[in-house]
């Protein structure tokens, strides 16, 4: 039996940690158990800081429970189907409550599981159950529409002490030797994931009986990002070469240890000499990884790593004697939070590009007269019409939505056009001639309604004709 | 049809194409000679006609059912040659069905890499009977050699000021907009011969106003120009390279925009910078030395991130 399982607390006093978040969660399930209706709970942290735990033990308290994760398919319609019914019948056997839960609700898929985020939504308006969702991202976008109808419960990171405490006392109960710094030290490396660090435990000692420092150093570790911020402190603090060379012995891409470094130049250096030569080495370190890439030729490496390293440590004037926050390469999440923007902004280009024979790039540069032209509400509704843009890509160009009246008025007008007009889609047999037998039949339809109209509306039919005579090259 | 006028008055006929003329003659000799029509490439800078042009051209040439016979590819949004191959290979293997011949057109070439470059020679070769390449690309330098001695090679002119002036005048007067001379005039200055620029802010002018004023006209320029680029450089100029790099990023991921177009970008910036005397020389030639190197190390392959948070760091 897996460790996490077995050691999983089973009630609220078990678990360790986040006491905060624990009293209100225990507060919304008295309310339930009050008959008292609540706002679903969102449960949100990192992994392994007890957020199944708190949904299984919130279920057990209710008895009868469904359950869908991020492995289950989820398309509108299937969410609808599956938690959507569940959510407003009540169980055959039991008078209670039936809890609803959704793990992982920010790893819904934009694609696959299309309108996910909106049935959620729908579920949570209509469902007369508890619900509880997991997440793990608070910033996610997918949850920007789900926050508010929720009670939001942030879990935070397990302290190193309490999760030193919990390996010890596995270590005792499953016979294991062990001795307390590599306890610790795995406490610590697991960097506030329970979860991690038990199942590395297990791995390592469930047969051997015994738990040393080797053991961890064999096992991989959870996030080689300590490690990498070790190497990159050394970097920044130190001017020795062996122990700057040492300390960038590095697993992973070294092309990322690069972007690790250059971020964190500004962070640590200061005055603009010291900027500048360090980022001289990082161009440097940059052009002979590239060239490694380029030619297939690898030795080049040697030399990109002694630019980033010892030609980034060389290029201070003196030690600097201050604690620097580290960071991450803030590049890196400045793509992912954007992805969602910058899928949009892809869209709308690729409807340009099509629409006015242009590259995506062209389009994008265009953007910013679309930006003007959308201020004038007339404008803005004929080309979304024309570009057949959808409400998101509209709100790219404009705050406001088009007013709904003058919407209806150039529908209307539309409308009308696409009566007049003979349809294109049809272009093999979509020559003048049948244009103008298509126009006569439907002229003859309308004189018999209309009779007073006719002679206006025959004169419209010519001068119709002889713009559909150009325009109908414009499309395609 | 309404929407952009960049495409409602986009010219359908040859004649209809304003100032190039040269080109538009000679490509009519073309149209139902016995010997056929040769393999084309369109060079040119941005907005003077030659999609248009291969646009007219096409219906001319294959005529009613030109739809069918017609491909419409952008080598720049075309990740690798696979997909450009794929599409080429699926629609040249058919017979031309009502036409005496298909037209692939192949805009901005000179994105695609020589390798591609090279694959698409190939392609260029084997439907040479029933296959018309139109090529078009900015700077035919940038196009290999094979390539080149297969195509009639036509020069397109940027468009001289009076003519876009004309066109102007006339899409204004169709939409029934009033407009004053001045504000046409400075339209022209600020499109630098590129047409499709120039009707962009036409439009843009038209849609805040009743009528198109000289001064809307800046503040459409002031609104659509990427200010950011300038204001990197500032950043960086004044010291202040964490607030230059932010700047940077946001350009690149963001707005999408390619290290290469960001080094034109930078480079036309300073070089305005010193000749409006804002910059000493000696300061000016220091840093396009740096960009001229950040230039050759980005096409060489390098990452075109780190080589720009390089440059700025350069101009601290």
């Amino acid at each position: 039996m897996r460790w996490t399982e077995k050691y999983r607390p089973k009630y609220f006093k078990d678990v360790i940690g986040n006491g905060n978040a624990k009293k209100e969660i225990e507060g919304w399930l008295n309310n339930w158990k009050n008959n008292q209706v609540e706002k679903p709970l969102l449960l949100i942290g990192p992994a392994g800081t007890g957020k199944t735990t708190m949904a299984h033990i919130i279920a057990n308290e209710f008895g009868d429970s469904f359950e869908l994760n991020a492995s289950d398919e989820r398309t509108y319609q299937s969410l609808l189907n599956t938690a959507g019914i569940s959510s407003d019948t009540y169980s055959l056997f039991e008078k209670g409550h039936k809890l609803i839960i959704l793990d992982e609700v920010d790893g819904i898929d934009g694609k696959k599981d299309k309108g996910g985020t909106r049935a959620i939504g729908k579920i949570i308006k209509e469902a007369k159950h508890p619900m509880i969702m997991m997440a793990n991202d608070f910033y996610s976008k997918r949850l920007t529409s789900i926050k508010p109808k929720c009670i939001v419960v942030k879990l935070t990171k397990v302290h190193t002490n309490s999760i030193n405490a919990l390996l010890k006392k596995i270590a005792i109960n499953e016979g294991i030797e062990a001795d307390s710094d590599s306890i610790k030290a795995l406490a610590k490396n697991s960097n506030g994931d329970m979860r991690f660090a038990i199942n590395t435990l297990q791995a390592t000692s469930q047969s051997s009986k015994t738990f040393t420092m080797d053991d961890l150093n064999e096992t991989s570790q959870k996030d080689n990002r300590s490690t990498i911020f070790d190497g990159i402190r050394t970097v920044l603090k130190s001017k020795n070469l062996k122990r700057v060379k040492e300390s960038l012995y590095l697993d992973g891409d070294p092309t990322v240890v690069l972007e690790y470094i250059s971020e964190n130049i500004p962070n640590e250096y200061k005055k603009k000499n010291e900027i500048k030569k360090a980022y001289k080495m990082v161009s440097e370190a940059d052009y002979y990884f590239s060239l490694a890439r380029t030619t297939q030729n690898y030795t080049y490496w040697r030399y990109a790593s002694d630019f980033m390293g010892i030609g980034v440590a060389l290029a201070k004037d003196e030690k600097y004697k201050k604690f620097t926050k580290l960071t991450g390469p803030k590049a890196f999440t400045y793509i992912g939070h954007t992805k969602g923007k910058r899928t949009l902004r892809d869209n709308i280009a690729e409807k340009i590009s099509e629409k006015l024979h242009v590259s995506k790039s062209e389009a994008i540069s265009s953007f910013p007269y679309f930006q003007i032209m959308f201020e004038n509400d007339e404008l803005a509704w004929e080309i979304s019409d024309f570009l057949s843009l959808d409400d998101d890509e509209i709100k790219r160009f404009r705050k406001k939505k088009i007013p709904k009246k003058g919407m209806t008025k150039m529908e209307k007008i539309k409308a009308e056009n696409n009566f007049k007009e003979p349809d294109q889609s049809n272009n093999l047999v979509n020559s003048l001639d049948n244009n103008l037998k298509i126009n006569k039949i439907k002229t003859s339809n309308k004189t018999k309604t209309t009779n007073k109209k006719e002679s206006k509306s025959v004169k419209e039919e010519d001068k119709n004709k002889k713009t559909k005579g150009q325009t109908s090259l414009f499309n395609f | 049809m309404n929407g952009p006028w960049v495409e409602k008055y986009r010219p359908q006929k040859l004649d209809d194409i304003v100032g190039q003329q040269h080109v538009t003659e000679r490509l009519k000799h073309y149209v139902g000679s016995k010997d056929g029509m040769p393999n084309l490439m369109f060079t040119g800078s941005a907005g003077v006609g030659k999609t248009t042009t291969a646009l007219a051209l096409v219906k001319l040439a294959i005529g009613e059912y030109w739809r069918q016979n017609f491909l419409e590819l952008n080598a720049s949004d075309e990740r690798g040659i696979g997909i450009v191959r794929d599409r080429i290979k699926g629609f040249s293997r058919l017979k031309p069905v009502g036409a005496p011949f298909k037209i692939v057109f192949l805009d901005e070439v000179d994105s695609m890499t020589k390798d591609a470059q090279s694959a698409l020679r190939r392609e260029m070769e084997m439907y040479t009977k029933t296959v018309v390449f139109i090529l078009s690309c900015n700077y035919s330098s940038k196009i290999i050699d094979p390539i080149q001695s297969r195509c009639a090679i036509f020069r397109f002119t940027p468009i001289k000021g009076s003519n876009i002036i004309k066109r102007l005048k006339f899409i204004a007067d169709s939409e029934g907009v009033e407009y004053e001379d001045s504000a046409i005039e400075s339209i022209v200055y600020f499109a630098e011969g590129d047409m499709r620029k120039a009707i962009n802010i036409l439009q843009s002018t038209a849609s805040i106003g009743d009528k198109i004023k000289n001064s809307s006209i800046y503040e459409v320029i002031s609104k659509a120009k990427p200010q950011d680029v300038s204001k990197m450089i500032i950043k960086a100029l004044s010291g202040d390279f964490m607030g230059s790099r932010e700047i940077l990023r946001q350009i690149m991921i963001m707005q999408g925009t390619s290290g290469e177009d960001l080094i034109n970008q930078i480079y036309q910036d300073i070089m305005k910078r010193a000749m409006d005397e804002k910059m000493a020389p000696e300061i000016y030639i220091d840093l396009i030395e740096a960009i001229a190197n950040t230039d050759f190390r980005i096409r060489e392959g390098a990452n075109p991130r780190i080589q720009l948070e390089s440059l700025l760091a350069k101009f601290l």
